[in-house]
């Protein structure tokens, strides 16, 4: 849906909005006034919706150059008597947990919600993680939206209990909501004065003086969660057996019931306020219950919560069984607490506490499908997109290690670059850790020397993440003289979640032209030397790797090369062909390099003239091919 | 037959590549940088020109005589040749030439004349060598002057036959003349195509051994940073030109960085060269030059009649001196350690026991 929808001044009406848009239409029915993030999936869309508005509704937005930047900027905001939102992945709330925990102490001032996004399944992510659990060490409120209309709703609430309470507010929202479309009906968006104020007599300072008033902060949290209208309960009156589910798991636990024809005997209490939780309300549904099952995705941390709560009130709840992540009952494939869940996982488990067993729906020709999953198709891995400047880069890095003989290390970082473990990176990288990491990893790898470690140490690192997390690390590889080759893989954007701008991008979030802040001067500003080098020429990249290796103390490479996909949006594209006459094929001298070895996804294999071939469909036209081919058979027709 | 897989394990691996370069630039497979050559990527064929027209992989010493000379040889030490000489460049010599600058003339007088089309040698400075392609006379005389790492210059052959398909020339060490000799016999896959005339004119030039990269810290460690304007190494030892002057080393300071595959080598003199150029070890000004071929004897005796080259007589007693260092580093390499030569030779037990005889006659 568009960004016109999501600003649509007519309450009351249904519109179609992702998880994501939904969100960002709460902040703006909260008048949200400041919002900041570092992109990250799955909630890399809140930002650029609201930053479309930013114009029209009165909003400041950026992309701050990390997380925890991002929440001390949307964090000022609040102070100043603004609502304020700053939105990023799990990850990302990692990088700001240091700002987090200082700032709950005393708390903020206007409401300030922090809209996290978890990845159960790990589709967008290295890893799996719980937000939660960071939100509580933050001593932030918890609220988990299970549907796309709630993803607004509880942003939107979640500014008022924020302001309510004085203290910061986390959204934790999965991957299924924010990508998910869903009909929302649309609330008001009010008139707001915004004026921003901070007066010289307002302090705001760390210290366990304020802890007590922290505490009774959550305490009224909890007492509000009991009032709370996003949890509630479905299902026949004092169940014996009881569902608890937040987030999405609570809509695949009413269809399991329902697939299972337990819904007339079984209940479904959706906890959205998973922290502080409602004391009350769950002892409430415990007392009647025999068989309680715990449907949540990630962490066992509704399930830990309530056992809590159960314990400290055994004398009321009697005889019950719990039965969840820590029990092993409730888990999908990969175990209890890997993957995410789905309508069949969830009617699966309970089937088995509640000795229903779950027959799933046959599928016609099940059989014969899977016959053509298993055998017919082709294998598809992860691989880097046709053109790619990372591929180019990756091939140069193998080729010069290989070259240099001396078993150099290359520690790898987050960006559409982790991909270099893989075969499309010539399984290049040795770590892939996280933002930043690899430049942190090869500073201590390169001061083994005495321990008679002497293999050179590369780190790779994209520019987006460059800017996020690689400068401190540089400036301790410079202070200690480490014997690092840094390569920053410079594409020009935040390639992997959606060509967000950067520091060194001259674009602010809306899109306005700001001055770049340029790699090589804040290198060299270190003090580090740096060469620049277009990946594109791989003979020369070649090169200048080989060189730079046999060089001492910190040095950076900058391969700079426009992303594919940018560099050719809404343009031309050079025409790039086989001339198969030319083309060596299978034979030695060759041997399939185009499609079989660099492999980029546009150089295929003509299987029946025995001869490569390009997918023009796919290419990008950036014609590096037609410079490696040994039989100069590429041809590339110049029209950029 | 066998390829890249082989000639990884059984040369490269076992530090016997010599960094000719005939296997660079065939495939996108195998690189190199500076002296290195490198298998990149296993390119999964059983069978390859890389390991076929390798001069470390097999040879057979008296076939190669065969087909260079149609016929054997009766000197063990430097081989097949017609004459031998001193000689050097007439009027002005290139800039950066080594003693009399003969390999250098002779290689540019070849395409002038249109005996090549271009030519393939070491160029780059001295500190940073590497193989060059020159279409013109003046191109030839830029990358004058003697260079002590193994340049990897059929990597620019390899490019230059696929460019222009013409007649080459090489100015190279002994294993690049071998090398080319090899593939002239037809050895290389056919998707290298026909490379078998692509051979106008091989230059080889005196080589006892050549140095790792390695070489060059040595270098920038004794020098201290100072620009190094001329290297060179005379019977005195290493002898490094700054500006600042000249310093000289013994040359056993730098044996360490002597390559592994020079110690397995039988050919100081590119014995199956056209010619082979190289130093007198007594007059700087002037080379050693030996005829070996009749493209080679023609090409001199042109030369010397266009006033390219100036020649005279080979000292008579000079020879024994020559002859005897060709031997002993033979046979340093066929009694080698324990007595094994390195298994890619094949030599023939009739000439094993002349080139013994003739040094045992030398020795007395």
């Amino acid at each position: 849906m568009s960004a016109h929808a999501v600003a649509l001044d007519q309450p009351g009406r249904r519109v179609v909005l992702t998880g994501n848009e939904a969100a960002a239409r709460g902040a703006i029915e909260a008048g949200v006034s400041f919002a900041a993030c570092y992109p990250g999936s799955p909630t890399s869309e809140v930002l650029p919706t609201l930053a479309r508005l930013g114009a029209r509704f009165n909003i400041y937005t950026e992309y701050s150059t990390n997380e925890k930047v991002a929440m001390e900027a949307a964090t000022a905001a609040s102070y100043a008597g603004l609502r304020s939102l700053t939105i990023c992945k799990a990850d990302g709330f990692n990088v700001a947990l240091d700002f987090a925990a200082a700032v709950c102490l005393q708390g903020i001032n206007a409401g300030m919600v922090i809209m996290v996004g978890d990845d159960p399944g790990s589709h967008s992510s290295v890893r799996e993680e719980d937000s939660r659990l960071l939100a509580r060490t933050a001593n932030f409120p918890v609220l988990e939206p299970s549907t796309v209309q709630e993803a607004k709703d509880i942003v939107k609430a979640a500014f008022d209990l924020s302001e309510d309470l004085r203290q910061p507010v986390v959204v934790r929202c999965t991957t299924r909501i924010c990508h998910a479309s869903g009909d929302v009906t649309l609330g008001d968006i009010p008139m707001v004065k915004k004026e921003a104020t901070f007066t010289r007599s307002q302090r705001f300072v760390s210290s366990v003086k304020f802890a007590p008033g922290m505490r009774d902060k959550i305490k009224r949290a909890a007492a509000l969660a009991g009032d709370s209208p996003f949890n509630y309960y479905t299902g026949p009156e004092n169940a014996q057996r009881l569902v608890i589910a937040s987030g999405p798991s609570y809509t695949y636990s009413l269809e399991a019931l329902a697939m299972l024809g337990l819904e007339d005997t079984a209940g479904v209490l959706k906890i959205s306020t998973t922290w502080p939780l409602p004391e009350e309300l769950i002892i409430k549904y415990l007392i009647p219950a025999r068989e309680v099952v715990f449907a949540e995705e990630v962490d066992s941390f509704l399930e830990d919560g309530v056992m809590v709560l159960a314990a400290k009130n055994m004398d009321r709840i009697g005889q019950t069984k719990f039965y969840g992540k820590n029990s092993g009952h409730v888990a999908g494939p990969g175990g209890p607490f890997v993957g995410e869940l789905d309508p069949d996982i969830v009617a699966g488990c309970l089937g088995k506490v509640f000795n229903t067993p779950y027959h799933p729906p046959a599928i016609p020709n099940a059989g014969e499908a899977r016959d053509i999953i298993e055998h017919s198709l082709p294998g598809r891995e992860l691989a880097l997109c046709a053109g790619c400047p990372h591929r180019a880069s990756f091939w140069a890095i193998k080729t010069a290690v290989e070259l240099d003989g001396r078993e150099a290390i290359v520690l790898g970082d987050i960006g559409c670059y982790t991909l270099g473990l893989y075969r499309t990176g010539y399984n290049l990288l040795q770590t892939v850790l996280c933002m930043g990491s690899g430049v942190g990893l090869a500073c201590g790898l390169a001061k083994l020397d005495r321990f008679n470690f002497r293999q050179p140490v590369i780190s790779v690192v994209g520019d987006s993440t460059f800017f996020h997390a690689a400068p401190q690390a540089l400036m301790n590889a410079r202070y200690n003289q480490a014997d690092i080759l840094c390569v920053i893989l410079d594409n020009e954007t935040t390639a992997m979640t959606g060509h967000q701008p950067h520091p060194g991008r001259g674009v602010s979030a809306s899109g306005e032209a700001v001055g770049r802040v340029e790699i090589e001067s804040l290198l060299g500003g270190m003090g580090i030397p740096v060469t620049v080098h277009d990946p594109y020429d791989i003979e020369g990249s070649i090169e200048v790797i080989c060189s730079l290796l046999r060089q001492k103390g910190p040095r950076a490479l900058v391969l700079r090369r426009s992303c594919a996909l940018v560099a050719v949006k809404g343009k031309k594209k050079n025409r790039v062909y086989v001339d198969q006459d030319r083309c060596i094929g299978d034979s030695c001298g060759c041997a399939r390099f185009c499609s079989g070895v660099f492999a980029c996804p546009a150089n295929i294999w003509d299987s029946e003239r025995g001869r490569a071939r390009i997918d023009e469909a796919v290419c990008n036209g950036c014609g590096v091919c037609a410079t490696l081919c040994p039989g100069k058979a590429i041809v590339v027709e110049r029209t950029v | 037959m066998a390829g890249q897989e082989q000639l990884k394990s059984c040369v490269i691996d076992k530090n016997l590549c010599s960094g000719c370069g005939m296997c660079v630039g065939l495939c996108p497979y195998i690189k190199t940088f500076r002296d290195r050559v490198k298998v990149i990527h296993p390119c999964g064929q059983k069978d390859g020109t890389c390991y076929s027209t390798c001069p470390k992989t097999f040879w057979d010493i008296d076939g190669m005589d065969d087909f260079v000379f149609q016929g054997p040889r009766s000197d063990q030490a430097l081989g097949v040749y017609k004459g031998i000489f001193f000689s050097r460049a007439a009027g002005e010599k290139a800039g950066g030439a080594q003693y009399g600058g003969t390999a250098t003339s002779l290689m540019a007088f070849a395409l002038d004349s249109g005996m090549v089309e271009g030519a393939v040698l070491a160029g780059g400075s001295a500190l940073d060598p590497r193989p060059v392609y020159a279409g013109t006379a003046l191109e030839v005389m830029a990358g004058a002057g003697s260079k002590y790492t193994a340049v990897p210059t059929l990597a620019a052959f390899n490019q230059a036959v696929g460019i222009n398909g013409g007649r080459l020339g090489l100015v190279g060490r002994p294993c690049q003349v071998e090398a080319v000799r090899k593939m002239q016999q037809g050895c290389h896959s056919e998707a290298h195509g026909n490379r078998e005339r692509a051979v106008g004119l091989t230059i080889g030039l005196f080589c006892f051994w050549s140095l790792t990269p390695e070489f060059y810290d040595f270098l920038a460690e004794k020098t201290k940073g100072e620009v190094i304007t001329r290297v060179d190494i005379p019977v005195e030892g290493l002898t490094v030109t700054t500006p600042a002057g000249a310093n000289t080393w013994p040359v056993d300071q730098i044996r360490k960085y002597i390559k592994d595959s020079c110690s397995a080598c039988i050919d100081c003199t590119s014995e199956w060269a056209d010619i082979s150029v190289g130093s007198t070890e007594s007059d700087p000004q002037y080379n050693t030059l030996v005829v070996r071929t009749v493209a080679g004897q023609r090409l001199v005796e042109r030369a010397a009649e266009k006033g390219v080259i100036e020649i005279k007589p080979y000292p008579e007693e000079r020879l024994p001196i020559l002859r005897k260092a060709a031997l002993n580093k033979k046979m340093r390499v066929i009694q080698g350690e324990g007595g094994k030569m390195p298994g890619y030779l094949k030599l023939s037990d009739q000439y094993r026991a002349e080139i013994i005889r003739q040094w045992e006659v030398l020795q007395k």
